[in-house]
């Protein structure tokens, strides 16, 4: 049994097709084993037990034949590893036939020393036959079948005419039996009709079970194959999205440069005559100049604003990302502001930690979202101050720009972040797109974007506050994140801009 | 430094570079103008700037590839370029190439030719 199991995992080193012969090879080999044992058992059995009288050297001598050539064909079964498949295939074929000829020929002498016709292990042929049933096709069944019968015939033929001498087994049959016609041909005819038949039965058996396999691998094929066309499809159709997708945001760029270049133009015309280049112009030119040049940066960022939905949408941020600082990226944002917020009248102070929050972001979309909050504060603050802070935690990075500004209705908190939402609070000059684009670029990292109002540390006015996650794990201990309080709303809804 | 300092327009934009032209020639500096970074290279090496403004977003040669190409010439090695952007591109991330100064379009006229100045003082204060 163990030999049985360790001959199966050992036979998984070869192809698959060259699996079931070297494993049938192992188990004749194994076989072979225990029949040694087992002739040798019954003859000791045979002669110091039931005391019949017959030569046991011969069969001591066959034993030992049995055992070298068995030592032979295991040795080269183990050669075969490692060839090519087709060599292992047509050798282990030619060794199986050697074997199958070799225990037969040697059962027939075994049998000749030990009895011929008289012995009862005659039967034993019925062994190799019901075996070769089993694992051959039904044709070389039948063939070695044949080749059984012949030679136990010749055998039993030869002693009963006496071209060979019979070996009488004494003290068990009566030494004239073999040359019983009737019984002789009696023998010969049982054995033929059981080995026969037993070749048709193991035949017919296997022959079905080989049908059910061959059905199994072929249904198993076509389900592979059906697969795998899937699978290909699927990926050609990914590729194709992906495809559409890069030519889709590569549009998307050229629409917004061939949309802006004439405002952009029609803008620095007008600018041009605003600043005097060609000649003094009166108060109400002047006015009517402005608030065209308004008008055109109004549609500019619109348009802008439009396009920027669709790009972050399609993926564009991940090709940005890298690890930059986010106490840079803030920095910029506040300096590009400084100039409006000393018009308004509005202290803009920030607040930032020593090292800078490594984030891995896109530098100018989360420019974008700093200048949008920044902006937006000091646009809604008359008097007061904005405050912009950073700070950084176990969990990532924190951006909190704290207003004293003129707040955000209750009611109005939840669709803060919506698309095209402006406060009713407010006589809106932005596009309604900010903040929800703003919404979109920070979970489009992985972050969280929030606002509350009245602000809970100052009670008046807003804070907008963003979180980032960190790339890089810095032992730092900070304030984190601060839970409930006021009133928030977390990242749904519309727009202070 | 030269009494009318050079400065060299590489814009395809036939209106704006009619506005910044004028703008910047009110202060008496000598403009040339080109249509194309191709062209702007040419005339870069041909008449020897003392300061570029370039755009971006350009036909043929755009301000990238103008950008490294003027600046393989030693002669021109160390004079400022102001790169203009398209409105929808930000100053947040540099292009990956030596300029001395990113302006994001729209640009009042008055506000360049300020830049200008700025950058060419600076420079005559050095040499």
């Amino acid at each position: 049994m163990k030999r049985d199991s360790g001959a199966e995992q050992d036979v998984t080193e070869y192809a698959p097709e060259e699996r079931g012969l070297m494993l049938r090879l192992r188990v004749y080999v194994s076989m072979r084993w225990l029949a040694i044992l087992g002739v040798l058992a019954s003859t000791v059995t045979a002669s110091k037990v039931f005391h019949i009288g017959f030569p046991t050297t011969p069969v001591y001598v066959i034993c030992a034949v049995i055992a070298s050539y068995n030592l032979l064909m295991s040795r080269w079964a183990t050669g075969l590893k490692g060839q090519r498949t087709e060599v292992v295939l047509r050798k282990a074929e030619t060794y199986a036939n050697i074997q199958i000829f070799l225990d037969l020929a040697t059962l027939t002498v075994l049998l000749h020393f030990t009895g011929g016709i008289e012995n009862p292990f005659l039967f034993l042929y019925l062994i190799h036959t019901t075996a070769a049933g089993m694992v051959l096709p039904r044709r070389r069944a039948y063939e070695l079948t044949t080749l059984a019968m012949l030679m136990a015939t010749l055998l039993v033929f030869l002693e009963y005419a006496g071209a060979i001498p019979h070996v009488n087994l004494e003290g068990f049959v009566l030494p004239y039996r073999y040359t019983q016609s009737s019984r002789v041909v009696g023998v010969l005819a049982a054995l033929a009709a059981l080995m026969y038949t037993s070749t048709y039965v193991t035949t017919a058996v296997s022959g079905e079970l080989r049908k059910r396999k061959r059905e199994v691998v072929r249904l198993r094929d076509q389900l592979l194959a059906k697969k795998t066309g899937e699978v290909e499809q699927i990926s050609s159709e990914v590729t194709k999205l992906e495809d559409e997708r890069h030519h889709f945001v590569r549009f998307l760029g050229v629409v917004a440069h061939d949309l802006q270049s004439p405002l952009v133009a029609t803008q620095s015309l007008l600018t041009y005559i605003l600043d005097g280049y060609t000649g003094e112009i009166t108060e109400g030119q002047t006015d009517l100049m402005q608030r065209g040049v308004r008008r055109i940066d109004g549609l500019l960022t619109l348009i802008s604003d439009l396009l920027d939905i669709p790009r972050i949408e399609a993926g564009e941020i991940t090709r940005e990302m890298r690890d930059i600082s986010l106490n840079e990226v803030v920095r910029r944002s506040v300096e590009g502001l400084e100039s409006l917020a000393r018009q308004k009248g509005v202290a803009l102070k920030v607040e930032l930690p020593q090292t800078s929050p490594e984030v891995h972001a896109s530098a100018r979309r989360m420019q974008q979202v700093a200048t949008n909050l920044v902006s937006n504060a000091i646009n809604y603050t008359r008097e007061g101050g904005v405050l912009v802070r950073v700070t950084e935690s176990e969990s990532g990075a924190l951006v909190e720009v704290i207003d004293t500004g003129i707040g955000i209705l209750p009611g109005d908190l939840p669709r803060l972040f919506a698309d095209f939402f402006r406060g009713s609070n407010v006589q809106s000059k932005g596009t309604g797109l900010g903040l929800s684009i703003s919404k979109r670029i920070i979970e489009a990292h992985g972050g969280k974007i929030w606002a509350e109002s009245p602000c809970r540390e100052t009670g008046k006015g807003s804070r907008f506050a963003f979180s980032l996650p960190k790339r890089v794990a810095v032992p730092h201990t900070e304030p984190g994140q601060p839970r409930e309080g006021g009133q928030e709303a977390n990242s749904k809804g519309g727009n202070h801009t | 430094m030269k009494l009318r300092p050079k400065v060299l327009l590489v814009d395809d934009d036939a209106d704006l570079v009619k506005v910044m032209r004028g703008a910047l020639e009110s202060k008496a500096y000598e403009v040339i103008v080109a249509y194309n970074g191709q062209e702007g290279l040419e005339k870069a090496k041909k008449e020897k700037p003392d300061l570029v403004v370039l755009d971006i977003m350009m036909p043929v040669v755009d301000g990238f590839i103008f950008a490294s190409e003027f600046r393989k010439d030693p002669s021109l090695a160390k004079v400022p370029v102001i790169a203009l952007t398209s409105f929808s591109e930000s100053l947040g991330q540099p292009f990956p190439f030596e300029v001395s100064e990113y302006v994001r379009k729209p640009i009042r006229p008055k506000d360049l030719v300020a830049k200008v100045e700025e950058f060419l003082k600076r420079r005559g204060s050095q040499t």
